[in-house]
Formats: structure tokens, C-alpha cells, sequence
């Protein structure tokens, strides 16, 4: 085991996912995924409800054996490698902390496993323990703690034994919003403080978003696009990342010219916008174009370059508003606007306005 | 309807004829017990004889015989046995009945290791008596003392068995992968991890198959050589002799190992339940 989790100087690991397929029966859970994860990364796998997201994780610690397909932890073949064969540390979604052992024993376990010596366990504990920020709580009993000090634990207890990767299953999904936001915040400082590799499963995409550094969106065990939050935002691959990822306006037209990243649409709403293009868009034909709330401009009624529409809801979210409006041709927009002094004037349900598309904003979507 | 308590659930106290039931079963089920216990102290010569005050008259004698204290000397011995024996293999069973991928037969394993639950027990006492037979005879094998201490370990399994396998069900699986993925091998999950979780269900277990191994007469009886006399057969012989009150006294020794044991799995089983 003297090659395994030992090296006191290695820091995150890079990960490479070549072609890996998960069936369970003839159920395809995990389709032909490849993710290259970089060393030191927080990397965060995105998706619904069941795609498979648990189903990679488990196969990168060691609970599942691909199908198909093959993991290498910094260049070498851990597939077949048992869990605790790996340095790989998992956050469990329910903690999975020891009931019958203290605070201090379930984080100095992995250490124990790996036959440390008592002195190096104590201070490793010494030193978790501060990191997590829960000094005084080592002689505590893990039954005694609240949700978000178990939470602590169980971070402190996977990353003790300094492993190449940590993996994060939902790992704040049980907590209250206040205490889940402060979690985040907790979560990036450890993984930025201890340079870790840290690959970290969400549903949550606001989550997703504010916290990785780059993001893999999944939907049916299928990798749908890899990129940073602010690529995935701003340059959705295809219509459901752009749907999962934010609130998102679709609209449809026909593709007239394009050149340099690109492209004219005659959009079925009566305007024409310029808009940029993903890699692989064809130079013509019916497409789809996205354009976010927040890029949308709400203008008068009748103006140049604008479409009319008719208010029907505006939402009010403090710090910004989001009006809802319907064009002539039935589709359904959402503006958003942040909030400023004097704005409330001026602005009643059924009223009607102009919606403006600023040029090279919107994103044209492969059909 | 005052039987319904404002819980909607039915208060069953309230309802007609309760405490009569109950009373009655209390009656029936513990009254003969309570005569044997009373009627130890009885100062009187015979089983049958009316109340002639308080004594230990009978404690005194059953101290001083030396065949009461023999039997009980065995009937420990082969208690203890059997529960150690019964306790691992039921334990191993447990373990691949719960912490495996299902296998085909599992199910019937199940029924097998259960069946001392069903089977007749005079069934049993005669089966296992023809095979120690045929093996004595077979290969002039006698065990001894050992075929009680192996028949007993049979019908044992099932009392360790299930509140053990009631246990592992009852585990978090996630609790063995953490430690899986905190570098404990196979050996290592178990020994500091499943055990320890583990131990109220075992110790129950254990003391389940004590008292019904302590308790066996119709088995052992079949199967018993000569001179293999445990406690429940020495008392059945003193039936057939004279009968004093220490009759009263020895049953009232045993019921009280029996108490102490089902107590002891009792609390061992409520507590860390959580
Ligand atoms: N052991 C299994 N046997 C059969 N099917 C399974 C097994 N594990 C997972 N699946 C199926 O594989 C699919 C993906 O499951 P997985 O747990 O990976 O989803 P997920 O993305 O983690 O979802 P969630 O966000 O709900 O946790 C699901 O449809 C699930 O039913
Ligand atoms: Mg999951």
C-alpha cells in the first residue's frame, strides 16, 4: 500500500474519465462519458434528478466498476482498483459518519487504516479539526452534533488523509438555505487551503455556478457540455443546458447569413437580430436562438429594432425584477431588470412595451 | 366513541372485557410459575403438602447435592459451547444473508438455517439421535458430551441468527463504504466498523441461544449418554423419585438463569439502537 495515499506531498490529482459506461441490467445509467479533471481543481457535476450523476461518482471511488471504459487517477488505471485501494475520499449526501466512535476517531480513521503512528494521527486531527473549525469538538460524540457540525466532520474526516480527490455528493443538499450558503464559502476556502481536487455533484445550478471552476452538465448519463460557469451560462452547447442552467428566453426564426462567430436571424416575432454562433451551427436554415432575462432590453413601445409585447406578471426579487410578457405571436419572455431608484413607476400588468435584442448577445443553438 | 383517544388511535384499555383478558392470561400464564416459586420455600416434605410456613429448608438440601450441581455444571458447559458456536456461524450467516449481492438460494438458505424453528423438536431429537447412532456404529465414533454440545449448536442458530441478521439490516451500507473508502480492507470494515455496530444484535443473539440451549430437555434427552445429565434432565429424574420441594427449588434456580438471560438480551438489544 506504500504507493497509495502515503505521498504527504501531493496535492490534487488529475483525473482523466476516458469513454466510461455504467449499465445497470439493460439500463444504460452512464453513456459514453469522458471528462479530462485537471489537478487542483473544483470540477462539479451538474444535472437532474437521475443522470447519473451519483452512478460516475461511485465508479470514481470505487463502488461500481465501469462497463466499459477506464478512469486514470494522474495517468495511471484505477478502475479496478478496490475503494480503499484508492487515494480517493469520498463526502458522503448522509455524512455516513462512525455512531460509535468520537469526533476525533472518525476523523483520524483513514490515518489508522493506513497504519500511522498515534502521534501523527493526533496531530492530523489537531490540525482537521481547525481547519473545519470545530477545535473543541473532537471528545464529542457524532450523535451529539448538529447537521452542519456533522457536515464539518465529515469533510474534515475525508480530507485527513490528504487524498488526491475528494468527491461530494450533494453534500449540502440536507442543510438550510443560511447555513448551505455559508457551506459554499466553507467549501471553496478548504479547496483552495488544501489543493485538493475536488469533484462535487449538484442539482443545484446556482450552486454549480458560484463554486466550480468548471462545470460537466449531464442529462440521461450523457456529458452534455464541460465548461465554466460563465461559458456554460453565456454559451450553452444545446437547448436543455441552456434550459437548466438559469432562466432562458427561446426564440425561433430562420438563419439568413453568418461569418465570424455570427450569424443574421430573421426571428418569427418580426425582428431581425445579430447573434452569435456555437462551432457547428449550419451557415442557413430554421434555428433556434437563446437569449437570457438579464440581455433583454425594455423599450417603448414601437421603437426601431424592437418587438411589442404585452406585460403580464412582474415578479419582485429585491434586488432585481423579472417581467413576464407575451409577444404578438404568443411566445412567452422573461425580462429582467435590476432594481434601481425609481423604477417602479411606469410599469403595470397589461401594459404594453417594446423588447429590444441587443446585437451579439443572443446565442444561436444547433437544432 | 370514547375508545377512540384524540390520536385516532384505539385506547385499548377502555376497551370491554380488557381487564378481565388480561387478568386471565396473567393467571394462566404465570400462576403455576408463581406456585413452583412459592412452594420452594414450603416447610414441608412433599411436593403435594399444603403451606407449613416459610423455610430454605430445600435451598440448604439443593446446596449440599452434588448431582444438582454436576447437571448445572454441564448444562453451562454445553450452553456456552453451543452459543459460541451457534453465535459465529449465525453471525457468518447473517452476514452473507444481508451483505452480499443477491445469490440464488438465498432465500432457501434462509429457510434452512430457520427450520429448527419449524421442525417438530422430537423430530429433531430423533433425527439427530439416529445420526449419532449411525455414526457410532458406522466408524465407532462416540462424541460424548460433544453431539449435545453439536445438537444444541443446530437448533441455537436461528435464536443467534435472526436478531443479528434483524441488526445488519437495520445498517447503514453507507457506514461500511466510508469505511471502505477510508482504506479499511475487508477484515478492517468489519473488525471496526460492522462488529462494533453490530455487537447489540450479536449479544442478543447470544443470549437467546444460552437460554434455549440451558433450557433443551427433549433433545438432549434422546441423545444424552449415560452420565451426560444436564440440568432439565436432572430434574426429570428427580420427578421420578421421591419428590420434595427442592424440586420447587432447582426449577426455581433455572427460571431465574432463564430471567437473567432475557433480560441481558433485552437491554442489550434496546440499547444503541439508534
Ligand atoms: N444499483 C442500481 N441498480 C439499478 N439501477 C440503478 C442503480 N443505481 C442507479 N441506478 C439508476 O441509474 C440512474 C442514475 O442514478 P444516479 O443515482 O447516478 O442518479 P443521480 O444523478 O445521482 O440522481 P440524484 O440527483 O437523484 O441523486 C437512475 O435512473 C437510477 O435508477
Ligand atoms: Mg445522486
Amino acid at each position: 500500500m506504500s504507493n497509495i495515499a502515503s505521498s504527504q506531498t501531493a496535492k490534487g490529482g488529475s483525473v482523466s474519465i476516458l469513454s466510461v459506461l455504467k449499465d445497470f441490467g439493460n439500463f444504460r445509467a452512464v453513456n459514453d462519458v469522458s471528462i479530462e479533471i485537471r489537478p487542483n481543481e473544483f470540477f462539479t457535476l451538474l444535472g437532474p434528478s437521475g443522470c447519473g450523476k451519483t452512478t460516475l461518482l461511485r465508479m470514481l471511488a470505487g463502488f461500481e466498476a465501469p462497463t466499459d471504459g477506464k478512469i486514470l487517477l494522474d495517468g495511471s488505471d484505477i478502475s479496478m482498483l478496490p475503494p480503499n485501494r484508492r487515494p480517493i475520499n469520498t463526502v458522503f449526501q448522509n455524512y455516513a459518519l462512525f455512531p460509535h466512535m468520537t469526533v476525533a476517531e472518525n476523523i483520524g480513521f483513514g490515518l489508522k487504516m493506513l497504519g500511522k503512528s498515534a502521534a501523527e494521527i493526533s496531530a492530523t486531527v489537531k490540525e482537521m479539526l481547525r481547519l473545519v473549525r470545530l477545535e473543541d469538538a473532537g471528545n464529542r460524540s457524532v450523535t451529539q452534533l448538529s447537521g452542519g457540525q456533522q457536515q464539518r466532520i465529515a469533510l474534515a474526516r475525508a480530507l485527513a488523509p490528504k487524498p488526491k480527490l475528494l468527491l461530494l455528493d450533494e453534500p449540502l443538499s440536507a442543510l438550510d438555505l443560511k447555513l448551505r450558503k455559508s457551506m459554499q464559502i466553507e467549501l471553496k476556502r478548504l479547496q483552495q487551503e488544501t489543493e485538493i481536487t475536488f469533484i462535487f455533484v449538484t442539482h443545484d445550478q446556482e450552486e454549480a455556478l458560484t463554486m466550480s471552476d468548471r462545470i460537466a452538465v449531464m442529462n440521461g448519463g450523457k456529458v452534455l457540455q464541460i465548461g465554466s460557469a460563465h461559458d456554460i451560462y453565456e454559451h450553452p452547447a444545446d437547448r436543455f443546458v441552456a434550459g437548466f442552467i438559469g432562466e432562458t428566453n427561446f426564440l425561433e426564426g430562420e438563419l439568413t447569413a453568418s461569418a465570424g462567430g455570427a450569424g443574421t436571424v430573421n426571428l418569427r416575432c418580426g425582428v431581425t437580430v445579430e447573434a452569435l454562433t456555437a462551432k457547428s451551427v449550419a451557415s442557413s436554415g430554421s434555428v433556434t436562438i437563446v437569449v437570457r432575462p438579464e440581455q433583454l432590453e425594455m423599450v417603448d413601445p414601437g421603437s426601431p429594432q424592437s418587438v411589442d409585447a404585452t406585460v403580464e406578471q412582474i415578479v419582485y426579487f429585491g434586488t432585481d425584477r423579472h417581467v413576464h410578457a407575451r409577444l404578438g405571436d404568443g411566445t412567452a419572455l422573461t425580462i429582467r431588470q435590476q432594481n434601481r431608484p425609481g423604477m417602479r413607476e411606469g410599469l403595470a400588468e397589461g401594459q404594453k412595451i417594446g423588447v429590444a435584442i441587443p446585437p451579439r448577445v443572443a446565442q444561436i443553438l444547433k437544432d | 366513541m370514547a375508545s377512540f383517544a384524540s390520536t385516532g388511535k384505539i385506547d385499548i384499555k377502555r376497551q370491554t372485557g380488557f381487564g378481565f383478558i388480561a387478568v386471565a392470561c396473567l393467571v394462566a400464564l404465570y400462576l403455576p410459575i408463581l406456585v413452583v416459586l412459592v412452594f420452594s420455600f414450603n416447610n414441608a416434605m412433599s411436593i403435594g403438602a399444603s403451606w407449613q410456613g416459610f423455610s430454605l429448608r430445600w435451598y440448604v438440601t439443593l446446596m449440599k447435592n452434588q448431582g444438582f450441581f454436576d447437571s448445572a455444571i454441564l448444562s453451562i458447559v454445553v450452553a456456552v459451547a453451543a452459543t459460541v458456536m451457534s453465535t459465529i456461524l449465525g453471525t457468518m450467516a447473517a452476514l452473507a444473508t444481508t451483505r452480499v449481492k443477491r445469490w440464488r438460494g438465498q432465500g432457501a438458505t434462509m429457510l434452512i438455517i430457520t427450520s429448527p424453528l419449524i421442525v417438530p423438536e422430537i423430530v429433531s431429537a430423533v433425527s439427530l439421535l439416529a445420526f449419532f447412532s449411525f455414526i457410532a456404529q458406522a466408524f465407532g465414533i462416540s462424541f460424548g458430551i460433544l453431539k449435545i454440545v453439536l445438537a444444541h449448536t443446530s437448533f441455537c442458530i436461528p435464536f443467534a441468527y435472526l436478531p443479528i441478521k434483524a441488526r445488519l439490516e437495520g445498517m447503514d451500507v453507507t457506514l461500511e463504504n466510508a469505511a471502505a473508502d477510508l482504506y479499511a480492507d475487508r477484515w478492517k470494515t468489519f473488525r471496526y466498523v460492522t462488529l462494533p455496530l453490530l455487537l447489540p444484535g450479536i449479544s442478543s443473539g447470544a443470549a437467546l441461544a444460552f437460554i434455549v440451549s440451558f433450557d433443551d430437555f427433549t433433545i438432549t434427552q434422546l441423545i444424552a449418554g449415560p452420565g451426560e445429565t444436564t440440568l432439565p434432565l436432572f430434574i426429570w429424574s428427580r420427578i421420578r423419585n421421591i419428590v420434595t420441594p427442592e424440586l420447587n427449588a432447582m426449577c426455581t434456580v433455572l427460571l431465574l438463569v432463564s430471567i437473567a438471560f432475557i433480560i441481558l438480551s433485552f437491554v442489550l438489544t434496546k440499547k444503541k439502537q439508534d
